[in-house]
């Protein structure tokens, strides 16, 4: 059997980017929303600020608005684009690969962003309000490097849960992951359940003070890995 | 595209024969490519280009290097030959056993030959 | 012979349904084949399999000499246009063909344009309001202006009106003429598409019938029109693939050639030949491989539209 050459074929690593751009070019999703979400939890929450009486340092936990908008994106990356990744000829390496630097990507820009917010906050004392936002104290205690791995770790690793388990549904169904997000539900519960009775929360508190915001990073950035792994052993088997 | 159940490459042959025949396709002129054939007549190209490797076996067209296909010379006189030969069991055995069918002589044929074919008739 | 596809002993199945049974055959390279066969006969599947999107049960698949699976190599200079496809949600006809262009080596945006105009495509309109024949126009245009070596097409073009059809089927032959590649259309409207295709591939309840040229095809059969018990007379031994009659006049399809002595003898008889067009040939075929099988196939005519 004769194999003709084709014209000029791009290696896999320029297809890979492509899918980058695939991602891009349908889904305005992973860079003008995010935006948008970020634009308008600042908006709202220098809003409530204002309305706030008295000169109290005032946390916001609004910042997580636009974080779980990555687990939505996440999810369509798979439900919605890697059918038509198919028609497009596109090897499930190369759609993982592609999707994954793709959340990588909105992850920085989304870490960078909160980073210039923190800058912000520091700079203005909370907006002239002691607002706070994207300043969570307990991140930036190892530094201003290692707040910007743990937002991007955070982002990242929503994004890669959405993933893997539009996956796992794509490839064994509703009852499957539907099932399994009930076990992991419920060994949270025991496990909350186990720590409550035995009076453990105290030492719990201490181990996560103890380990650190950054090797807790790490720790999230290690499960990523492991959970996108999954989610391309089971995407290597899955058909539109 | 009739279907008449004939081979498709053949009914396209023979198209082109027709036009050979009749002289609207000169002899020595280009007849149309397989491609033109296959365009105009909405059929696969391979189908096309079975008819006119036919028609190249034939005699009837040959192929110019680099230019394409054209009429060959003696082409019409050709297929006048192989229709005149044909003629007989193309069209009069089918008349006749038609004329049989509806209760006609063959003398009753003879006559309305005669009535029918008028002067100018080519 | 010069296979790009070559399948050995493909077998897909499903549970308890044996969607391909021991499937074998070659696809040559630059020719357009007909795949033909009824709904649920295994059609989508093979040419899911062919394309790395589905996977065999067991048998072999080779296309230019290589496993398909996750080989961008071979993928890239595939096609495969399904009947339903699924797009982005806010994509449009102008971020599918961006898309397609960034995947297809060969894509040709000059002859997509064209297409879109002939179609007359909005290219803004968001894909989920698009309707069934301008979806189905999209996906024409992404595997005629992919150029791809090898495209498929899943009957994708069941939602264009006949005007688009014949628009199709038009551009199809005249850029296959201009540049040679292997077409695979897989329809159930074969009347429509006999012209266009050089080779026929009939699949039944997941087996091959027939692996066969369209003029070799056609060939097979022969249908007598006339007085039935004249008729009788001509059948001599050979397989009666579909009866039909009104009174005492019958039209019986029969497997096989007459000679021409039987032809003239036929006239002479006061019978009539009458072609059988592909269509009908097909559909006596599948319906005596469903007899056989002890299925209950349901109704003639209808069955392959």
């Amino acid at each position: 059997m004769t194999t003709a050459t084709a014209p000029e074929r791009r290696g896999t690593g320029s297809r890979t980017l492509s899918v980058v751009r695939l991602q891009l070019i349908n889904t305005q999703s992973f860079v003008w929303v995010p935006l948008l979400i970020m634009t308008a939890t600042v908006v709202l929450c220098l809003l409530i600020f204002a309305m706030i009486p008295g000169d109290g340092l005032k946390p916001s936990g609004a910042a997580q608005a636009p974080l779980w908008y990555f687990l939505a994106l996440g999810i369509q990356a798979m439900t919605l684009t890697f059918p038509f990744s198919q028609a497009m000829s596109i090897t499930r390496r190369e759609f993982f690969v592609g999707t994954v630097v793709v959340g990588a990507i909105g992850a920085a820009m989304m870490a960078t962003i909160f980073l210039g917010l923190a800058g912000i906050e520091m700079a203005t004392n909370g907006y002239g309000m002691n607002g706070r936002i994207a300043y969570i104290e307990w991140f930036f205690e190892p530094g201003w490097a290692s707040a910007w791995l743990t937002y991007f770790t955070v982002t990242l690793l929503l994004y890669v849960i959405g993933f893997w388990a539009a996956t796992v549904w794509k490839r064994f169904g509703t009852l499957a992951i539907a099932a399994v997000l009930t076990a992991l539900g419920l060994a949270l519960v025991i496990a909350l359940f186990v720590i409550t009775r035995t009076g453990s929360w105290p030492a719990v508190i201490d181990w996560f003070a103890q380990t650190g915001p950054f090797l807790l990073t790490l720790g999230a950035l290690l499960l990523t890995a492991v959970l996108s792994l999954g989610a391309y052993a089971t995407l290597r088997k899955t058909t539109v | 595209m009739i279907d008449d159940g004939k081979a498709l490459f053949l009914q396209i042959a023979e198209r082109v024969e027709d036009e050979i025949v009749d002289g609207t396709l000169a002899e020595e002129s280009q007849a149309p490519s397989t491609n033109e054939l296959a365009a105009f007549h909405r059929i696969n190209p391979a189908t096309a280009a079975k008819g006119v490797s036919m028609l190249v076996d034939k005699g009837v067209l040959y192929k110019r290097r680099g230019i394409g296909m054209f009429v060959a010379p003696g082409a019409r006189d050709l297929l006048l030959a192989e229709r005149r030969a044909a003629f007989a069991d193309a069209y009069l055995r089918p008349l006749l056993t038609e004329a049989r069918r509806i209760g006609l002589s063959p003398d009753d044929v003879r006559a309305l030959i005669s009535e029918h074919a008028t002067p100018t008739t080519p | 012979m010069d296979p790009v596809i070559e399948v050995h002993h493909l077998t897909k199945r499903y549970k308890d349904t044996l969607a391909l049974d021991d499937v074998s055959f070659q696809i040559e390279r630059n020719a357009i084949y007909g795949f033909l066969g009824r709904n649920g006969a295994g059609k989508t599947t093979a040419m899911s399999i062919l394309t790395a999107q589905n996977f065999a049960t067991s048998g072999s698949v080779r296309v230019f000499g290589e496993n398909p699976y996750e080989n961008p190599r071979v993928l890239s200079r595939v096609c495969f246009v399904r009947e339903s496809q699924k797009y982005p949600d806010e994509a449009n006809a102008k971020t599918a063909f961006a898309s397609a262009r960034l995947f297809f080596p060969n894509w040709d945006q000059d002859l997509a344009d064209e297409l879109i105009d002939a179609f007359r495509l909005p290219m803004k309109t968001v894909t989920k309001k698009l309707s069934r024949g301008q979806l189905s126009a999209v996906g024409v245009i992404i595997g005629l202006a992919s150029r791809a070596e090898i495209t498929f097409f899943d009957e994708p073009y069941l939602g264009l009106d006949a005007v688009a059809r014949q628009i199709f089927y038009d551009r199809l032959l005249q850029d296959y003429a201009e540049h040679p590649r292997t077409i695979i259309l897989s329809s159930h409207l074969i009347d429509e598409i006999s012209n266009l295709i050089e080779r026929v591939l009939v699949i039944d309840e997941g087996r091959i019938i027939m692996d066969q040229s369209v003029d070799d095809a056609r060939g097979q059969a022969t249908n007598i029109v006339g007085d039935a018990a004249l008729i009788d007379g001509f059948i001599r031994g050979r397989e009666v693939l579909h009866r039909e009659s009104l009174g005492r006049v019958a039209s019986v399809t029969l497997l096989g050639q007459l000679s021409a002595e039987e032809r003239r003898e036929v006239a002479a008889a006061g019978l009539d030949l009458a072609p059988v067009p592909l269509q009908q040939l097909i559909v006596r075929l599948t319906q005596r491989s469903g007899d056989a099988a002890g299925t209950s196939t349901i109704s003639t005519e209808g069955a392959l539209r």
